[in-house]
């Protein structure tokens, strides 16, 4: 979950994956925080453009059979809740219900810088602290090529492999498996639902075209 | 993890979703580089293994090797920490806990993110570079539960050849050590046998910009276009 901020994609294709958190903190608000948490998770689930929810302590995500119900009911002294969308219109939604709500319990949001800022004038907030990304440094040259990592960085804790990631998209270049089936596959090892299965749809989409184009041309 | 030979049918379905790629194929069946192996369970959760042949052993459960689980896991708490995931809460909370405030920059250094792994050696290298420096380690860090000796930067020697998923290192500076600490650190990464991922957390100005991402631009690291913000919605705020 601390590597949303290094999600790997342009400007354009990030217009459409904003990550969402509701975080306690064990030295501040955890005790007590079920309803609170619960309250959060009622607004978060009304949303229609949410793609997936989950949390580390639910060992899986919606994506991967996570029961809104029954998860509602493990979120007694939790770390939080999270989620993700796949447009802004949404992030601004919750953000004016969750202000009105006031829970108290602080809320991340993960997407483009400027967008973000803008929703929370917007709707009256002032966004508090930015957790910037630097990029990758090191040995790079092991890193597999950026659609991969696309794929690969929208899991907040490396569940979901280049391996796994390289295997689905041959799949679906192959006209073996549908992009939406892939994405499914893809999601399931990520308990946090922060993967953006519209997104990697998509992704995986580019990839069925390009090969469709290459074998009639 | 381990691999039952007895009950492995190699038809290796398990070895695509290892995060690592640690999982090959012996003898006509499937087993674990259990040197290279970080201990997620991946491959286990993944339920693709028709005879249940997954497990994991119970050395993995025990020191220095059981850390390989929690740094990996995201569903393994981090002992001390009481939380899972990479066991830290760095700027989520920052609304309410004020662990970076004005005219200071929270550094994280996330070791072996995207994809690759770190054993704990990468890490240290970079902690006797800080050490020696006039930073700030930050203490509730799971990371910091292994240092052995905090002045000379090492780790228990014991763990230096574990290897996890990913591991953060976390630190704060003043705002006007920033230049040096990043001209300083830059050469230390480029020769890292992993890759790191780097992250630097920062107040909003009152005008609810960051002022921060001209001087990183400058510095020759610019700050990516999108990033993790905290709405300043979590009370009683710490407004400092």
């Amino acid at each position: 979950m601390s590597h949303a901020l290094h999600r790997h994609g342009t400007v354009e294709q990030l217009q459409n994956d904003y990550t969402f958190y509701a975080r306690t903190s064990r030295y501040v608000n955890r005790e007590g925080c079920g309803p609170k948490l619960r309250k959060i998770l009622s607004i978060v689930l009304e949303e229609k453009s949410l793609v997936n929810f989950g949390s580390s302590h639910s060992g899986k995500s919606y994506e991967a059979g996570l029961n809104p119900e029954e998860y509602a009911t493990t979120l007694d002294k939790a770390y939080g809740v999270a989620g993700c969308f796949s447009d802004k219109e949404a992030v601004r939604s919750i953000l004016k219900k969750l202000k009105e709500a006031d829970t108290g319990i602080s809320i991340v949001i993960s997407g483009l810088i400027d967008e973000v800022v803008k929703i929370a004038k917007d709707v009256g907030l002032k966004p508090h602290t930015a957790f910037l990304s630097l990029g990758v440094h090191g040995k790079r040259a092991v890193l597999p090529e950026d659609r991969v990592l696309e794929i690969t960085t929208m899991c907040g804790h490396h569940q979901v492999g280049t391996r796994l990631t390289k295997a689905v998209v041959e799949r679906v270049k192959a006209g073996k498996m549908t992009p939406e089936a892939g994405s499914h596959l893809l999601a399931q090892p990520c308990p946090c639902g922060i993967f953006n299965t519209r997104r990697s749809t998509a992704i995986l989409a580019s990839y069925r075209k390009e090969a469709s184009a290459g074998s009639v041309g | 993890m381990r691999i039952d030979p007895d009950k492995c049918m190699g038809c290796m379905e398990c070895a695509d979703f290892c995060p690592v790629d640690c999982i090959l194929e012996r003898d006509g069946g499937a087993y674990i580089d259990e040197d290279e192996c970080v201990e997620c369970g991946v491959c286990a959760r993944a339920g693709v293994c028709p005879n249940e042949a997954i497990y994991m052993p119970e050395e993995a459960t025990q020191w220095p090797r059981v850390i390989r689980a929690q740094y990996s896991d995201p569903g393994v708490q981090h002992p001390a920490m009481n939380q899972g995931g990479r066991g830290t809460e760095e700027m989520k909370t920052n609304d309410v806990t004020g662990r970076f405030r004005r005219g200071e920059f929270g550094m994280a250094f996330e070791f072996g993110r995207p994809g690759v792994g770190t054993r704990m050696t990468e890490i240290e290298k970079v902690l006797k570079v800080l050490v020696a420096m006039d930073v700030e380690l930050e203490q509730n860090n799971p990371v910091f539960l292994l240092v052995d000796d905090v002045k000379a930067g090492t780790l228990k020697p014991e763990v230096l050849r574990e290897k996890v998923l990913s591991a953060i290192l976390e630190f704060k500076i003043r705002d006007e050590q920033l230049e040096a600490v990043v001209k300083k650190l830059q050469p230390v990464l480029a020769e890292l046998d992993t890759v790191v991922s780097w992250g630097l957390a920062t107040r909003f100005a009152e005008d609810g910009t960051l002022p921060v991402r001209a001087r990183l631009q400058a510095l020759g690291v610019p700050a990516r276009s999108n990033a993790k913000i905290n709405m300043g919605m979590g009370r009683p705020i710490v407004e400092a």
